[in-house]
Formats: C-alpha cells, structure tokens, sequence
C-alpha cells in the first residue's frame, strides 16, 4: 500500500539525514587540539550582543569590551590605578584664575586702587622671594569689555531667554602651574575677606527687557562670576600613533572626538563628563589644550575616552555616506553611519567581522603603538545561556568563563583551570527615606542596621562570594576609609537603641511610641533573586525584635518612576554600580534630593555636602583622599543606607594560556598571568598568547 | 469565490487596523519607557533623558506617535532604537534563520504525528497505543528548557561535539560538505525540541480524528463488502479524518515568524524569537510593533489561506 509506505519512509528518511549528519560535524577534539590556528585566537563569550561599537555612543557592555580593543584614549589607569599616558604620551595640568576688579571696595593690603595699579602690585607681590606664590607664574590685566549675549532666562518656562547687554569691568589673570583650589582664599589675605562676595555684578548688566531683581541677580551672576578658575590640560600626543587605516591620530582628532560627544544630534550618554569642559583647542598637530570652566578634577579620568578618526566621521565624510546611500543629508548623523556596525580606532585589535547575535572577530593590529598583541584574533561569541558557556568552556571552545556564584566553591579546586577572583565596583544596600518617621532618626535606622545579620547574607545569599562594606567607596581604592567598622549583629543593642529613640515594646509584642506601632514597607524590584531573598531576611530580622514589616517587589521600570523617583517609599533594597572615581555628588549632596534625582532617600548634611564639592574640586591626591575619608565617615554615622556586601567576581581561563614578552635582547620570557592590585587580570592582555601545553611554572590564580 | 475573496479582504483590512492600534496602545500602556540609558546611573541627567525621549517621539502625543511609527513601517524607514539598524532588514535576517529551524521542526511534526496517530487508533488500546500516549504525557509535560539542557549536556560530554549555534564555530574553511552537514547537525537538537510538544499533541490528534472516522458507518459498509483493511484505513478513512488538518496548514503561517525564545537562547540560535525578546526587554518599540504587525497579517493571510484550502478539499462547502 503506497500510501502506508509512504508514510512509514518519509519520517524515517528526514530522521536518517538528519541523524546521520553526525559523522561529518568536526568533534571538540578537532576544533581545539587539532587546529594549530586555535592558539593564536582569543576567544571569549559574552551573553548579549554588542549595539553600536562606538565608544561615544554605546553604553552596554559587550560594545564597550569591543570598543576597548578597537579604540584607545589619550590616558588610561596602570595596574597601581595611577595614571599613563596612551595616545598621549604626556600632559600638564595647570590652571587660568580670574576676577573681576571690584572698584567698590577697598584692598586690605593697599587701600583702594584702580586695576592697573592692582595688576601691578600684585605682579610685584608674587614676585618676591614668598614661597607661598611660588606657583603664580604670570598676572595679567583683560582690560574692561563690552559685550551682548543671550542667555536663557532662570525661573522661567525653558527655551525663554533674554539678551544682556555686558559693560564688564577690568578682569585680572592669574596663571599658576598648578591647580589651587584654595587661590581666592589665598589672595583675600591681600585684597580683604569681602574683596570678592561684595563685587555686584548686577552693575554691569543691562537686560534687553524687563526681568525680575531675583532673575537679574542670578542672571549677573552667571555671566560675570566675580572668580573664576579656569583649569587646564594640556595632552601632547605621542607622534607616530596611526589609525587602523593607516592615518595618523593628531589633535583635530581629539577636538573632534569631544565635538562629537557634546553634539546635541549625536545623543551621546558621555556629555555628562564633558560638561564642565569650556573648549578643546589645537594647538598643533600634536598638542591639544582642553580648558574648563569649572574646578573638575574627575577631568583628567574622561580622556580614556576612545578617539574617533575624524576623517572618517565629520560632515564631509557623513554627506559624503548619506549621499552613497540614499537618505537625507540632513538627518544623517554619526547615530546612522556604518561607522557602528565596522569601527575604525586605533587600538591593538582591528575590527574585521560581525555577525548580529552570533560572533564578532578582530584581528590584531600589526602597527600599533606598542607593538601588535600577540594573538592574532580576538572573538567574542554571542552565547546567552549561562550552561552552554560553560559547556563550551569545558570544551575548549571557549577561553575563559565568568563563574557564578554558587558555582565558585566547586570550581575554585579544578586543577584544570586558571582562576583569577576580586572585588567588584558596586555595592548593595538597604535606603530609608530619610524624609520619613521613623527614618527620620539616624538611632532607628543604625538599629534597623543592627537587626540584621549582614555575615549570613554574604554567606547564604551569595555563597560566600562578597565582602562587609561600610560606605559608599569602591572598596579596592584609597578612597575607601577601612577604620570604620561594619555595623555589629546585635540585635539587644538594637532595641536598647530603639529604646533611647523612644520605642518600646507593647503589649503585643510589637514596638511601639505614642501609640503607634512600628511599621513600615521594604520595596525592591522583580526579577533579581537576590535582593528577593535580601528582603525576606531583612523582614524576618526587623520581625525578631518586633517590628512589622511588609514586603513588596514590583517591576523595574514601576519600581523607579512610580517609587523611587517620586520617593514613595519607606526602605527599598538596591545596589548602585560605580568607577574608581570619588565624586558623590548626584547620590549624596543636598541638592539632588528633588524627585526624579539620585540622593532619593534625601540625606542632606552641611559637612557632606562641603565636602563632596571639595573632593570634586580638589586635584591633589592626598587631600582627596583625607576628605574621602571624613564624608565616609559622616555617612557612615548618619546610617541612611544599611550597607550591606561588595560583590566578589571570580573568572577562570584556559590553564594554557601565559604571558609572553619579548626582552630586548631578543629572548622570548614567558610567564604566569598574574592580578593587578585591583583584582583585574586582563591588564597585560596584549602580552597573553595560548601554549599548546601548559606550562609548568606553577600557575597560581 | 471573488465576492467571498473581495469581502474577505475588507474584513480583515478592518481587524488589522485594529490589531495595529490595540497593540501600539498595549506596548504603551505597559510601565517602563525604552532607553539607551539606565535611569538609575548617577552619570545620567533628566536633560539627557528628556533629549532621549525628543528624539524617539515619545513626548508627543499617542495618536501622533501612532501615525509617525506606521508612516515608517510602510516607507520602510523604520529603525531599532538599540543599534540604529533598520527594522526590516534585521528581521528578515532573523526569519531565514529561524525559518530552517521552523521548517525541519515542521516536517517532523508532521511526518512523525501522523503514522503514529494512525497506528494509535488502528490498534486501539493495544500495546503501541497505551506506550505512545504515555510518551505523548510525557513530552507535553517536560519542561522545554529543562529536556533541552539534558539533551544538550548528554550529547556534549558523550558525543564530543559542538551542539549550539548555526554551525560549529571556525568551520569556515572546511569542505562545502563539511559545511553543509555541520549546519544540519546544528538543526538536529533545537529541531527536535521544537517538533516535540507539537508530535506529542498532534499524534494525539490524528488518533481521535481516526477513531472519529473509523467508527462511521460508511467504514462498517466499505469492511463488509470485504475491502482489504490497508484500503479501508489508508484510502478511505484517513482521506476524510485529513480535513480538518489540511486546514491547520493555514494556521502554521503566523510560526514562520515566531521562533521560540527559549530554543534560540538555549541554542545561541540567531533567530526571531530571541530577537523579539531582547526588544521587549529594552523596550524597543520598533521592533515589537513591527514583529507585532506582521505576525497579526500572517495570521489574517493564514485565516485566508485555510478557508481557501477547505473549500478545495471538501467541495460541500461552497463560498
């Protein structure tokens, strides 16, 4: 019966060809061991797929780890986090100082005078043999100026703005060679403690129209601040520095680089760094001066910003492209250019291929800089679930895998692997809003800290794999102040706390004062398991010692704009990810703590806030460093976080795989890949190559 | 025929409007606004935010952003929030991918359910049947992620070759051969794991369509008159209890653009699915709606197609 035989043959025949494709497909065996090309490639897996590979207008992860490679900055951070030079080879920071000549008060040192004389006396001053001006280099006199701008109008519906007309008056100069945060206060011993704060600068301005005495103060104010300090770095690149297509990296480079990142079109989500910056000039080939208008000391960290060739990205090259392609000069900006899907930087691996959620593969730069890596291929596989990872890890198709947390204990003893483990950048915590009773008292909320066991979070929740952390540092820099204790477990001291604060237990076992009982809601977001167990561990801890607590978890976005960002909320569990930098401004000074701001659990302290700008300011390590740890402690006093763990990462590679230099007298020294002071054992990537044996150095992770 | 294909047409040129426009609203309606930067990160101001939101639209009114989104989708200018790419293009990328898989796991099914079903109803209640329902329990029941971890750490550790992806990755310079058979081994598991659920349901189907059919009395005539048993079963009956099936191939059409998530991801299978899941987790509007709109028009051409195929196979039926 041909119809039964049909349908007996048709199944088997599909499930034989596609069975007997087995005996074709290459095993682990022969993609790994069999192929001598396989030691020369890099290749990594990452579960997301890269966006746009550009340095200044990606965001994600897996862009950046490419963007690394294919692009480099002017500096980056060595392995004792200090600062190197990349594509700069050298820099100095120096600074401009400004103010204007206030006519209406007299100076301390010289009586009333008019701005040449000033100019002179403070010339001759700052020449003599005072070690305290040592660092004045020049004064100079701007002579008064006249001038129209518009500006937009402050307390008004935005885009109103109003045309000032500008009699500014005399401006001296001061150059120093350093930067002195501090000059002004300096100077006020010379010219009166009120030279400065009396200058009304509302004198000197005429509005085009009719504005309010508030809005015209503000307004004078912003357009002629009685000082100013104009902070300067000046890069000098290192010549010879090529893109990957063979030009030249110079300063119209870098001047283009920023342009494009502070390009409204662009929607670039680097501005914030490069707000403060007032211009970028070239001042040759290979000398670009960047001066701001602000004391901004995180300044120097913003040029590891890759540099983008200007030749292949300015509006020559983008009309040139539209035009190629079809669409709308006008509308094409850097966001629609193939410049995104196939990069050209100048770092040590060049962009060759990218298949959308499948890989992408750079291979090395033969002319960079330094000398080329010593792979010849870097690919990044696009695999999203966690088990085939590390399938593929275990296979050897794959050099290096992310171990999970409750994956650690077991893999940390495999003899058959590398294992490198340190400390993240990121902490989680439980915020109060301060704003709130009974928050409002820093004795609850260090109680509330008190109550829960932090030691068996990090134990239960995350195998172990975190640390105590007592304030808001990345705990692996300086500005990590390791004097101050973890809030000790110790739930008695806490209702004795509770009870100076004026809780104490009712009769119903739960606390109470005037009344009413202690109770309040802990809210986090779903989809974090973590922070759903962190939640009921803390409810079960307030529980012990008598308070209610009800939980809730809501969806990301509802969590942030329905919660966080309009502050509904009592306590709420969350983490913050951070860089090396120390500036706390948008999560701990008293002026972020609107809705839709970060300071959400609105802690607000004069000392802090003081201090938070000093460390903004301050450009002299140590003292930062001095201040870092006073706001560390102030914060760790008032308590509105309970601080909970720094994570710790741990990541495993190919046993194979070493370091491998070139000495110069020519002798090939290999060695073990060993962790920078930070953790990071990526450092010396460019130097790894894969050994068809392991070595027999001792590898220790 | 034309007037039934004419009203047809009219019809669901109305439902898809609809469709459009509850999906546009519902992909609004849901918390959460796509971004390319996160909210909660320190570096970020409400200026930028705020420029963000210019720049997709989103400040503007919801009947505005309705027009301004389909007025792209038809010029075909349409492009993904995330990279900047074209919508159509990097979905037509995708259904071929994804297309392989649907097609292998289809021609399973089917291939597999219906020889199964037959004999199920044929030997009723006899040892094949009761063994292939248990099975059939079985497969519905497994978790597909689960059946497909176990598959895949089996064939990996036993087997000693590459399971995920579209092909084994590096194999670029290997014999076309070689290439050809590496891609239909990739097919093999997250074919199968596609096919199960559905051979399970279907061989369940076919078996009660038989049954269904095999009880009818023009069955009982055409066995007294001493037809063999194969001509009875195969010619007679399965032609009749097959109606109802040639109808579902309509239907299949909306598949062609779903792909699973859970497949693709497991597999690293560059497919639809995933895609369409990366875009719903970043909020990518223009990717969803777009996914969203020709899915509801394959189902409407699918609809079409299977009252088109009923009436050529049952010529009572008269349109």
């Amino acid at each position: 019966m041909n119809i039964r035989r049909f349908l007996i043959a048709a199944p088997t025949l599909i499930t034989l060809v596609l069975l007997a494709s087995y005996f074709w497909v290459p095993s682990y065996e022969e993609q790994t061991l069999g192929n001598p090309d396989r030691l020369t490639r890099f290749i990594t897996a990452s579960s997301g797929d890269a966006s746009m590979l550009n340095p200044i207008l990606s965001a994600d992860s897996a862009s950046s780890q490419i963007g690394t490679l294919v692009f480099e900055g002017l500096v980056d951070r060595d392995e004792q986090l200090r600062y190197r030079g990349r594509i700069a080879r050298d820099w100095r920071i120096y600074q401009h100082a400004y103010f204007y000549v206030n006519d209406a008060a007299a100076t301390a040192r010289w009586g009333r005078v008019d701005a040449p004389t000033l100019a002179a006396r403070l010339r001759d001053e700052m020449a003599r043999d005072d070690p305290s001006w040592n660092d004045i280099e020049a004064v100079d006199l701007a002579p008064a100026e006249t001038a129209t701008r518009t500006v937009p109008l402050p307390d008004a519906p935005p885009g109103e703005t109003v045309a000032l007309d500008i009699q500014a008056p005399a401006r001296i100069r001061l150059t120093l060679d350093t930067v002195d945060p501090n000059l002004f206060e300096r100077l006020a011993r010379l010219l009166g403690v009120d030279y400065f704060d009396t200058f009304d600068p509302t004198r000197y301005v005429t509005p085009a129209r009719e504005v309010s005495q508030r809005q015209m103060t503000a307004l004078a104010r912003q357009v002629l601040p009685a000082t100013a300090h104009n902070p300067i770095i000046e890069f000098y690149l290192r010549p010879g520095v090529t893109f990957h297509d063979g030009r030249p990296v110079t300063a119209e480079d870098v001047r283009f680089t920023y342009e494009a990142i502070m390009d409204p079109r662009n929607l670039s989500p680097r501005t914030p760094d490069y707000e403060p910056v007032q211009a970028v000039e070239v001042v040759d080939p290979l000398t670009v001066r960047v001066i701001y208008s602000r004391l901004y000391s995180p300044a120097l960290g913003t040029w590891g910003m890759g540099i983008l060739p200007a030749h292949l990205l300015d509006a020559a090259a983008l009309r040139a492209e539209a035009n190629a392609r079809g669409e709308d000069p006008d509308t094409f900006g850097i966001r629609q250019s193939g410049f995104n899907r196939r990069p050209v930087g100048s770092g040590p691996f060049m962009f060759q291929e990218w298949r959308s959620d499948q890989y992408l593969r750079l291979v090395r730069f033969e002319d960079y800089w330094e000398g080329a890596p010593n792979y010849h291929q870097y690919v990044m596989r696009i695999i999203p679930d966690p088990l085939t990872q590390e399938m593929e890890f275990y296979a050897g198709t794959v050099d290096d895998y992310n171990v999970l947390p409750h994956q650690v204990e077991r893999l940390s003893r495999d003899e058959r692997f590398q294992h490198f483990s340190g400390t993240s950048f990121g902490y989680s915590y439980i915020g109060y809003n301060i704003r709130r009773p009974p928050f409002d008292d820093p004795r609850v909320r260090r109680a509330l800290g008190m109550a829960i066991d932090t030691q068996k979070i990090i134990d239960y929740v995350i195998y172990g794999q975190g640390e105590r952390i007592t304030g808001p540092f990345a705990k692996q820099t300086d500005y990590y102040n390791h004097a101050i204790a973890p809030l000790p477990f110790d739930p008695q001291g806490a209702l004795a706390l509770l009870a100076e604060a004026g809780w104490r237990p009712g009769r119903d076992g739960y606390l109470q004062k005037e009344g009413r009982r202690l109770a309040f809601t802990l809210i986090t977001n779903h989809g974090n398991p973590i922070r759903k167990d962190i939640l009921a561990i803390a409810q079960d801890a307030w529980k012990k010692i008598g308070i209610q607590v009800e939980t809730d978890m809501l969806e990301w976005s509802v969590f942030i704009q329905r919660r966080v960002n309009r502050q509904d909320f009592d306590a709420l569990v969350l983490g913050w990810s951070m860089g090396i930098e120390p500036d706390l401004f948008q999560i701990w000074h008293s002026s972020q703590t609107g809705p839709f701001q970060l300071n959400f659990v609105g802690f607000e302290d004069p000392e802090a806030d003081d201090l938070i700008l000093r460390i903004r300011r301050e450009y002299d390590l140590e003292k930062q460093v001095e201040y870092c740890h006073r706001l560390h402690q102030i914060i760790a006093e008032a308590q509105p976080y309970t601080f909970l763990y720094v994570g710790r990462w741990t990541a495993l590679l190919d046993r194979r795989i070493v370091r491998q230099i070139t000495t110069e007298d020519g002798r090939t020294v290999q060695m073990p890949i060993e962790p920078t002071i930070t953790g990071g054992y990526t450092f010396h990537f460019n130097q790894w190559i894969k050994l068809p044996q392991a070595p027999l150095f001792d590898l220790q992770g | 025929m034309l007037a039934f294909l004419g009203r047809s047409l009219v019809q669901k040129t109305i439902t898809l409007f609809f469709v459009s426009v509850i999906s546009f609203l519902i992909i609004h309606l849901a918390p959460g606004e796509p971004s390319q930067i996160n909210p909660l990160d320190p570096k970020f101001t409400p200026e930028i935010v705020e420029r963000m939101r210019q720049e997709f639209h989103l400040d503007k009114p919801l009947h505005i952003q309705y027009v301004l989104f389909y007025r792209g989708l038809f010029s075909g200018t349409i492009v993904s929030w995330r990279d900047n790419l074209p919508v159509l293009g990097k979905i037509w990328e995708r259904f071929l991918n994804s297309l392989l898989l649907f097609v292998v796991g289809t021609l399973l099914t089917w291939t597999i359910s219906f020889p199964v079903g037959i004999r199920s109803a044929i030997r009723r209640d006899g040892p094949f049947d009761k063994s292939s329902t248990f099975i059939a329990y079985v497969l519905i029941s497994i978790p597909g992620f689960f059946f497909a971890y176990i598959l895949i750490i089996i064939v990996v550790t036993q087997l000693q070759v590459p399971v995920i992806g579209m092909y084994s990755f590096g194999i670029d310079t290997a014999s076309p051969m070689v290439r050809l058979m590496d891609r239909v081994w990739h097919l093999v598991l997250p074919s199968i794991l596609g096919a199960t659920g559905g051979i399970a349901v279907l061989s369940r189907y076919v078996r009660s369509q038989m049954l269904e059919i095999i009880g009818q009395d023009y069955v009982r005539t055409a066995r007294a008159k001493g037809l063999e048993d194969d001509t009875v079963y195969y010619r007679h009956a399965l032609r009749n209890a097959l109606l109802p099936f040639v109808t579902m191939f309509g239907l299949i059409l909306p598949g062609l653009i779903g792909g699973s998530v859970i497949i693709e991801s497991i597999f690293s299978w560059p497919g639809m699915g995933r895609m369409a899941y990366e875009a719903i987790l970043a909020r990518d509007y223009p990717v969803i709606l777009t996914v969203n709109f020709i899915t509801a028009v394959l189902v409407l051409v699918g609809t079409l197609i299977s009252d088109l195929l009923y009436m050529v196979v049952d010529p009572r039926i008269r349109l």
